[in-house]
């Protein structure tokens, strides 16, 4: 059951790490839109754009490099850098 | 040889040129030499290359295994527990990798800067965990309400600033094991409602 999230990168141990508790997906409820399926390039993107600047106070630019460094050495992302 | 016993033979040294590579940049920082490394760990400069194709891929390597086991400890704590037992296990983890935290946030802006990334990334992650404690808490109203990112901030300005003149503060002994408790009961002080 034990996963990393193919699309963040957060260790997912718990059931509930899981969009709606089905172990099958390789993504975490982060990653998650509403109705359970995985979120859009775009979509990612501008939530951990968002979310550094909410928890850590960072510049937009500063957070969007941040953002895109991190989804370059993801799998479900690595491909958009190429 | 069997091939398992080659591969085997692979790991082991991997392991070796590792927990070198580790030693020697905590000592002396990261601008020391693969050629130091290699002679710590026991084998040929070249060696190094052939299971780390760069010194970029090597510190990548170092710094990634020290975010994730961060990573996994605040993980397994922020879905139930107090800021308190997270800033517990947080300054635990960070404890056992003293020298090469303190080698990490004092030379960062020198790395280079797909290595600077992988940095930030674990700092985003402490983040993420600290926010989703801190926020529940608020809630709770046993914090209080300051912007989640200023409460971190905060947090890490006080642990940075020992931690990057630990000369001064604690020059012969862990500073962690000196001083993290009275950091945690401070920081704790100032955050209660």
């Amino acid at each position: 059951m034990s996963k990393i999230c193919i699309s963040c990168g957060m260790p997912m141990n718990e059931v509930s790490d899981y969009p709606g508790g089905d172990t099958s997906n390789d993504y975490c409820i982060y990653c998650a839109r509403p109705d359970g399926s995985m979120q859009s390039f775009e979509e990612k993107k501008a939530g951990m754009i968002q979310f550094i600047i909410k928890t850590q106070g960072f510049d937009e630019k500063a957070a969007l490099k941040l953002a895109e460094g991190n989804m370059k050495r993801l799998p479900a992302w690595k491909e958009y850098f190429s | 040889m069997p091939s398992s016993k080659r591969q085997q033979q692979k790991e082991n040294t991997r392991k070796k040129i590792v927990k070198a590579a580790y030693q020697i940049y905590s000592q002396q920082g990261f601008t020391a030499t693969t050629a130091t490394i290699a002679e710590e760990s026991g084998v040929s400069h070249g060696t190094i290359f052939v299971h780390f194709p760069s010194v970029n891929e090597l510190l990548i390597y170092l710094i990634q295994v020290f975010g994730d086991t961060l990573a996994v400890e605040l993980h397994a704590l922020s879905e139930s527990n107090s800021v308190k037992e997270l800033l517990i296990a947080y300054l635990d983890v960070l404890a056992k990798h003293e020298a090469f935290y303190i080698r990490l946030i004092s030379e960062r802006s020198l790395l280079p800067e797909d290595v600077q990334m992988i940095y930030a990334n674990i700092l985003s992650t402490v983040a993420f965990h600290f926010n989703k404690v801190i926020e529940r808490e608020i809630d709770k109203q046993t914090v209080k309400r300051i912007p989640v990112h200023m409460v971190f901030n905060t947090w890490i300005g006080l642990l940075h600033y020992y931690l990057l003149n630990k000369d001064f503060f604690s020059p012969e002994t862990s500073l962690l094991e000196r001083y993290g408790s009275e950091l945690i009961e401070v920081f704790l002080e100032l955050i209660r409602r």
